[in-house]
């Protein structure tokens, strides 16, 4: 398959017996679906149809749901230098998270995504590059390792470690992002750095870390047993496909009440509908607090809430002080100096969180479903589900699941309100009874350093400092050195265009730029371009990137990667697994904590002399202990068999274990947790796990194993003031013929769109364009078909500029910045194909938010969030107007204008 | 859909580079048959006689016996390979056959996991899908190469080739791999 059409085919090679078996678990979402990867050389024969002539022992043709080999899941790869076929699929034996060998449209493709130079894949960066005369040219490892270290060691010593800036993924590894941070944080710790979703490193969730709860606790069983399900701002079918198909579509099948947050309706959200057992709160972007919010407030009018609970779960005011204002003053929370604005005194009393909520305006169920645009009725039954007791005074099950429809459109307003109503309902700790986050990517981040917040100079109202916005930093001119590590950085931040425009000025247009292939020449005109004011970027990716690598890289650094090294990553239930290397990466492409080791060296660092992936990761170990995907233990479990840490989560194959990680140094027995936050371990149960008379050695048990993440243990329950969101969203909302524009995920294209969009044949087929859903009767009032080519605008983008110190309390308020000065309007438009479909909310338009040909990002708001820092991307608002006919409309080749909600 | 209408063949030379893969699908010139059987592929408006190598034809309805959106089943390439006709109520389609390009025919087996997609074809407004599948959800596009909509399949539906000779209607190959296969024509 040679072309990005796809081509179906009507045949495909099965492995042989005797092929070689290797586990692995897909690249892509959180979910981590556990595969297997048959390998067998070109030249040694196929496998056959009869059980006793293949790999799997099978009889073809199979029945449902038995081994089965898609064209989609076989390729041809080098290994040792020789051409080996793969075939990649589920793995059949799995007992977790995809049982039985479900699989997912991003993971049973997965096999293309290797490198295979007859295929999309041909473009793999495979040697260094660096800009001379305009061109990127590939040059020695050597030169670009020199030019690199030596302007960056420059750099640092004249303008200081906040100018070297490092943008990063936060998930594609342990060994890689340990191997980052500890070169970023540990040695240059400059404060510009930040990860790929977030112009600073922030909380994703402010509101799940005040008042105790980790974003990853639960387990996939939880969402399962739960008897109400709250799932916002996602539909787990299109980005967490096992999750729903393996654990809450049975759940549903069998009685699950289910209560959705979501401007539109997809195919799991639909499905829910169909059994008659779902509400659907079809809301304007933003409105969810107000939801949540009425939601509790009828539950406490109606003392439907925990009473049991939260008398033993809930920080009174004394206790949520106790650990604030004390000592060094720095827990985050008090870092997010509120003066007030969320601390309460518990549930109830003058000065608790049901006093405040009956008192506002906005929760009365009425107000709350006019400004969301949904039914107040839906709101009451929504707390009868979630929170009733029944005749018997048996209370329902309930879990609450966000994702960052929800967390990124009113970043701590959600956060907060989400908590506090889990909290009321009983939910937290038990199994069950969970609230957390579905996730996104892959948990693979691992300390390498810690963030040096003391050198960031932006301060927020009293005597915090904030991690720096490394957005507002660069487009001030404070950054020199940009050092971007498998992100786009510019499309996947919000309100894109102002960045890329200072890119293009601080970088393109500077008049220090390279046209010699001598060292020191090199060297010393990417020193005058960051001495003039101008910016030097360094890039490592697996494929070039349009504009980082494209346009604006100095230096390019080829990296290798799933498949292609021995790694480790953990899931959304914190299940840690190794993925294993089956083939030579192409080319010169080298693993990201080998480039970064080489540089590292260079620029005079020590600690980086590491032979193999796995002594990153055993080096990296201890520092993950404490943490929820802490694997220290695995180590030492290891260490004691013999193994190397690697080895030993080979052996465990794809069920790998999940975190935290307990050795028994008594019976010499690992074991992992199935949950955090969990209530119901008895000291039994924990002995089990690391012996008799307390936890031994280095095993370590923190407080969130058993209780949760505040001073006390127990939960911090938080007023969720609209106020603090009202302005932006009324700023923000739709005037004269504006539309809500949001965007986000889609099933096909799902932390994959590195491979999918543009390299895999189906999906490239399947999603040609970028797209974008509007309601009919938008449509029509615009004269807008299915098909049509549109192009989607706005004049008044808001723009959050400058890195500021707060003096008042409300200077970081979207009515401040904006009297001030701090946010200055852009234009913005993004073309797309039109989708006309009842599927999105009459007034709101969706997209797909990172199609690098058409980013949609530029429409959103580039404003952070208030107390947080994070952005809110999912808040925006353009026009929209036909510019012509796509040839989708008149072609049945590409694309397809049926609705994702047909059930 | 009115307005795919009006486009009549617009894009058909486009749409027919890359409908058959040619190492799996070889298509001949009629004149040149050796083999199996000549047919003129909906699939290849304009190109008159083609055929497909090694897929036996075999007749499988007549055009003036469908009915509107009702699905008739028949086994083909073999007798344990389970698809549906379809005429789809004037919904132009790739590869369709007859006076509106509205009959095509699919496997009736989800490319996912092998789920049974009888009973799950829907008719609303201008689209014709297949699906949810009962056991994942996925739906399938009629009107575009069966095209996955939503769902998780590695691959569309595998789409029967038709043939029309006079008002019979002839199935002469299968594109994409039949769920449970490694080879369409092994079983």
């Amino acid at each position: 398959m040679s072309t990005k059409y796809y081509l179906p085919e009507d045949k495909t090679p099965l492995p042989p017996k005797g092929a070689e078996v290797l586990t692995t678990c897909c690249d892509y979402c959180i979910v981590a679906c556990g595969y297997k990867i048959y390998r067998w050389p070109s030249n040694a024969p196929d496998g056959g149809p009869k059980a006793n002539q293949n790999a799997f022992g099978m009889n073809f043709p199979t029945g449902a749901m038995q081994a089965w080999v898609a064209p989609t899941q076989h390729n041809t790869v080098m290994h040792k230098g020789k051409p080996h076929n793969v075939v990649i699929i589920p793995d059949k034996d799995s007992k977790v998270v995809n049982v039985g060998g479900d699989s997912s449209i991003r993971g049973g493709c997965i096999a293309q995504k290797v490198y295979n130079p007859n295929t999309p894949t041909r473009d793999r960066l495979m040697s260094p590059l660096m800009r001379i005369n305009g061109l990127l040219q590939p040059v020695s490892w050597d030169l670009a390792l020199d030019v690199a270290a030596e302007v960056g060691k420059h750099v640092i010593k004249d303008h200081g470690v906040n100018a070297y800036s490092v943008k990063t993924y936060s998930y594609q590894y342990m060994e890689n992002t340990y191997a980052i941070k500890k070169f970023a944080r540990r040695h240059i710790k400059t404060a510009s750095f930040t990860f790929h979703d977030t112009p600073s490193d922030v909380t994703s969730t402010p509101g799940f870390r005040d008042a105790g709860f980790d974003n990853f606790g639960q387990a996939y069983s939880d969402w399962r047993d739960a008897e109400t399900l709250m799932i916002a701002g996602t539909d787990p079918y299109e980005t967490k496909t096992m999750v729903f198909t393996q654990f809450i579509k049975p759940a549903i099948d069998a009685g699950q009440k289910t209560i959705w947050l979501n401007p539109r309706e997809t195919a799991g959200l639909a499905y829910a509908k169909s059994r008659g057992n779902a509400i659907h709160f079809q809301i304007y972007p933003g409105t969810d607090s107000l939801v949540l919010g009425a939601i509790a407030r009828v539950i406490l009018e109606n003392g439907w809430e925990d009473k049991d609970w939260i008398d033993k779960w809930v920080n009174s005011m004394g206790e949520s002080s106790s650990g604030f204002g004390q000592g060094t003053r720095n827990t985050p929370w008090q870092w997010r100096t509120t003066w007030g604005k969320f601390q309460t005194d518990g549930v109830y009393g003058k000065k608790g969180y049901k006093k405040w909520v009956t008192s506002q305006k906005e929760y009365e169920p009425e107000e709350a479903a006019r400004i969301a645009g949904v039914s107040a009725a839906d709101i009451r039954k929504a707390a009868e589900w979630m929170a009733k007791p029944r005749a018997d005074g048996s209370r329902p099950k309930t879990s609450l699941g966000i994702e960052k429809g929800f967390y990124w459109s009113n970043n701590t307003g959600n956060t907060n309100a989400v908590s506090a109503l889990a909290i009321i309902c009983g939910a937290g700790g038990r199994p069950g009874q969970m609230v957390g986050r579905f996730g996104g990517h892959q948990r693979g981040g691992t300390g390498g350093g810690s963030y040096p917040r003391n050198k960031s100079p932006e301060k927020v109202a009293g005597r915090r400092r904030r991690s720096l916005d490394t957005d507002r930093w660069l487009v001030s001119g404070h950054t020199r050195f940009a050092h971007v590590i498998g992100t786009t950085w510019i499309q996947s931040m919000c309100g894109s265009g102002g960045l890329n425009a200072k890119f293009e000025e601080l970088v393109t247009n500077n008049p220090n730029q390279v046209r010699s292939f001598d060292k020191a020449k090199i060297i010393a005109t990417l020193k005058a371009r960051a001495d003039s004011g101008g910016m030097v970027v360094i890039n490592q990716d697996i494929y070039l990137r349009d504009p980082i690598g494209s346009k604006y890289a100095d230096i390019i650094f080829p990296a290798a990667t799933w498949g292609e090294e021995n790694f480790t990553r953990a899931n959304g239930e914190r299940r840690l697994r190794l993925y294993s290397k089956f083939y030579d990466a192409p080319g010169d492409a080298k693993p990201d904590w080998w480039i970064i080791a080489e540089v590292g060296k260079k620029m005079g660092f020590d600690g980086f002399d590491w032979k193999d992936s796995n002594e990153v990761c055993e080096e990296s170990a201890r520092f993950s202990r404490g943490n929820r995907k802490s694997y220290h233990m695995i180590m030492i479990a290891a260490r004691a068999e013999g193994k190397t840490l690697h080895e030993k989560l080979r052996e465990l194959g794809t069920e790998g274990i999940q975190g935290p990680t307990y050795y028994n140094y008594e019976t010499g027995e690992l074991s992992g947790s199935v949950r955090l936050h969990d209530t119901t371990l008895t000291e039994v149960d924990l002995e089990k796990k690391y012996g008799s008379n307390g936890f031994q050695r280095a095993n370590v048990v923190n407080k969130k194993v058993t209780h949760f993440n505040s001073q006390t243990g127990k939960n911090n329950i938080q007023k969720h003031p609209w106020s603090l969101f009202s302005d932006y969203w009324s700023w923000m909302k739709p005037k004269d013929d504006e539309l809500w524009h949001t965007n986000g995920r889609i099933n096909e294209v799902w932390q994959s769109g590195f491979d999918d969009l543009l390299r895999r044949a189906y999906i490239a087929q399947r999603w040609p364009e970028n797209w974008v859903e509007i309601h009919p009767d938008d449509a029509a009032a615009r004269g807008i078909e299915s098909g049509d080519q549109v192009v989607m605008y706005s004049n008044r983008i808001p723009n959050h500029v400058d890195t500021i110190k707060a003096v008042g309390g409300k200077d970081f308020q979207f009515s401040e910045l904006l009297k001030r000065g701090h946010i200055k309007l852009s234009e913005g438009a993004a073309t797309a194909v039109a989708i006309v479909t009842p599927a999105v909310k009459k007034g709101v338009m969706f997209s797909y938010f990172l199609d690098p040909r058409q980013p949609s990002n530029i429409l959103q708001g580039r404003v952070v969030d208030n107390i947080s820092g994070n952005y809110n991307y999912k808040m925006g608002v353009a026009r929209i107007k036909k510019v012509g006919e796509s040839k989708y409309k008149s072609e049945f080749r590409s694309f397809s204008f049926a609705p994702r909600n047909i059930v | 859909m009115t307005d795919l209408k009006k486009k009549e063949d617009q894009t058909a030379a486009e749409h027919g580079k890359c409908m058959l893969n040619r190492r799996e699908f070889l298509m001949y010139s009629g004149t040149a048959a050796v083999a199996v059987s000549t047919v003129s592929l909906s699939l290849f408006p304009g190109t008159a006689k083609a055929r497909v190598v090694g897929y036996p034809r075999k007749k499988i309805g007549k055009l003036s016996q469908l009915k509107e959106n009702q699905l008739v089943g028949f086994a083909y390439p073999d007798d344990k390979a389970q698809n549906f006709l379809v005429k789809m109520d004037g919904a132009k389609a790739g590869g369709g056959l007859g006076p509106k390009r509205d009959v095509v025919a699919f496997s009736y087996v989800c490319t996912h996991q092998g789920g049974p997609m009888v009973g799950t074809y829907k008719a609303i407004g201008p689209h014709r899908v297949m699906g949810q599948c009962p056991l994942h959800l996925s739906t399938y596009d009629l009107t575009r190469n069966g095209i996955i909509v939503s769902g998780q399949a590695y691959q569309s539906l595998p789409q029967v080739m038709l043939e029309l000779d006079g008002d019979d209607i002839y199935a002469v190959g299968v594109m994409g791999l039949l769920y449970g296969r490694h080879d369409n024509l092994q079983s």
